[in-house]
């Protein structure tokens, strides 16, 4: 396909995923696996996009988890602009980590920026409200909010895509080894962000030890994710059995 | 006044009504100022519309749902349940008042989304992506619609099972449900396996290692990440998430400032070939 319908329909996508149509519908399609099946449609390449993507994914595992609604990164920006560029240049994944992650950080300005504009919304709401207008209401909930997203959101990754390739092309072929080998780095790490985030969500400090439980059984053990979520399932119904029998000391 | 209205005008329908529109819209309207107040008002109209067939009275109700409101948005349904209990009890005996209304609202948002925060967010959402991560990995596009599919799958039908248990249970039995012992034992369950998940991804995913090496005489040079190893396994990349953990837990959530830190430790190591 035309690197102009490509450009277009990666900025459409990240306009829908972060609209947020449909709460935990809406969340998924942000994540880099799900950004990966639609690149690899329009490239036709599913299998390079999905590796891409499950690279990238990696890194934003653990930022599922948004507090009070604060995205501490934007999986979506950053996937939807690397992983076109780096299917297309035939880049390396951890390569792709590299890209993504300075739009992941942008991401969080743009969604700041959405969610100041939507105070327009409330106010416009308070009149409805007053005229009893419940149509007015429905507009200011989903229809302007939707039309101020498009306006924000489209522009950047549709330019970005379009130009970018060329650009990152040039610069792929001037990086020093130093560099690239500090994207490796970059990218080993990264995912322990998303881990400390995710550990501070579920917030029982009492708890931890089952965290370094689940360590190092994959460590020293070399069990596989769906083992894991097996003993872990055990794990969690034995401990709850005996906090019951001890009177919940557990609170 | 309308002590001739018995039956309850409120139907499963309309509960259901309102449950979707909250569920297509939680984060959409998301603003600053009242964060998702609009989408609560805007989820309400078709139960409001029922109950209030006055303009005054409509206006009144739309005007009170317009208030504040921030919860997380699966667990979060039962409160819009209770909320349509108790507007149809206002509507039918007009003996509740407002803050009543409202004071439950905020009452339970802060419980629901911490529970909502731990188990969706923080447990479900992960592991189902992990789980079908090795998919994407070998370049399967079931990789990602798995995920999607079981996701919106599992949180839909908590969260209509919740909206309409809400409606049924009232507000009585509601505060004494959050009391009870399963519901924290519940919690602290999922919360257990959530952390255990964390923690064998994190085994699996961060990747850092050393490749310093310091040869002093001829022999053999001492390698860091078999001394490293002999002491524990995966030793590096624990410390870096229980680092930024510790980091995040004293500083709050300023994730900016850890991924520049990142960026510059990863480039400075490499440079000075570190890691």
């Amino acid at each position: 396909m035309g690197s102009l319908t490509v450009a277009i329909c990666m900025g459409l996508y990240y306009w829908f995923a972060r609209l947020r149509f449909g709460y935990t519908f809406s969340s998924m399609l942000l994540q880099p696996v799900c950004v990966a099946i639609v690149v690899g449609l329009l490239l036709g390449d599913m299998s390079k996009a999905m590796m891409i993507g499950a690279g990238i994914q990696l890194v934003y595992l653990g930022v599922t988890s948004t507090p009070g609604g604060n995205v501490p990164s934007d999986p979506a920006l950053a996937s939807c602009i690397a992983i076109p560029i780096a299917v297309k240049t035939g880049m390396d994944p951890s390569l792709a980590i590299a890209l993504a992650v300075p739009f992941g950080v942008i991401g969080v300005f743009v969604d700041q920026l959405r969610r100041t504009i939507n105070a327009a919304w409330v106010h416009m709401a308070d009149k409805y409200a007053e005229n009893g207008n419940t149509s007015g209401i429905y507009c200011c909930a989903f229809l302007y909010p939707a039309l101020a997203g498009f306006i924000i959101r489209f522009p950047i990754v549709f330019a970005t895509t379009y130009y970018g390739d060329t650009v990152v092309n040039k610069f792929l072929a001037l990086m020093p080894t130093w560099l690239t080998h500090s994207f490796e780095i970059m990218g080993g790490f990264l995912p322990a962000l998303g881990f400390a985030i995710t550990i501070l969500v579920i917030g029982k400090k009492q708890l931890i030890p089952f965290f370094i439980l689940g360590f190092f059984a994959v460590k020293f053990l070399n069990i596989s994710v769906m083992a894991a979520a097996v003993f872990g399932t055990c794990i969690a119904l034995l401990y709850r059995g005996n906090s019951s029998k001890d009177g919940g000391a557990e609170a | 006044m309308s002590t001739d209205v018995v039956s309850s005008k409120i139907t499963k329908k309309d509960i259901t009504k309102v449950w979707f529109i909250y569920y297509m819209g939680v984060e959409l309207s998301n603003s600053y100022e009242r964060l998702q107040s609009l989408i609560f008002c805007a989820s309400m109209i078709p139960v409001l519309k029922k109950l209030y067939t006055t303009k005054e009275a409509l206006s009144e109700a739309l005007t009170r749902h317009l208030n504040f409101f921030n919860t997380e948005g699966v667990a979060g349904t039962i409160i819009h349940g209770i909320t349509i209990a108790m507007e149809e009890q206002k509507a039918n005996e007009d003996n509740l008042s407002e803050t009543a209304i409202t004071g439950i609202k905020t009452g339970l948002m802060g419980p629901m989304a911490g529970i909502g925060d731990a188990v969706i967010w923080g447990a479900i959402m992960p592991l189902l992506i992990a789980l079908f991560l090795p998919l994407a990995m070998n370049g399967n596009a079931m990789g990602g619609i798995l995920p999607l599919v079981t996701y919106t799958g599992i949180t839909l039908a908590i969260s209509y099972v919740l909206c309409h248990r809400g409606y049924s249970l009232g507000k009585e039995s509601i505060l004494g449900l959050l009391q009870d012992g399963r519901i924290k034992e519940l919690i602290n369950g999922a919360s257990i396996l959530g952390l255990f998940m964390m923690g064998a991804l994190s085994a699996s995913y961060v990747k850092i290692t050393t490749p310093f090496k310091l040869s002093i005489l001829e022999g053999q040079p001492i390698v860091l990440q078999e001394i490293l190893d002999s002491i524990v396994p995966g030793l590096l990349p624990m410390l870096a998430v229980f680092g930024i953990y510790i980091y995040l837990k004293k500083k709050g959530p300023r994730y900016n400032i850890i991924l520049t830190a990142i960026i510059v430790i990863s480039i400075l190591s490499s440079l000075t070939g570190i890691l």
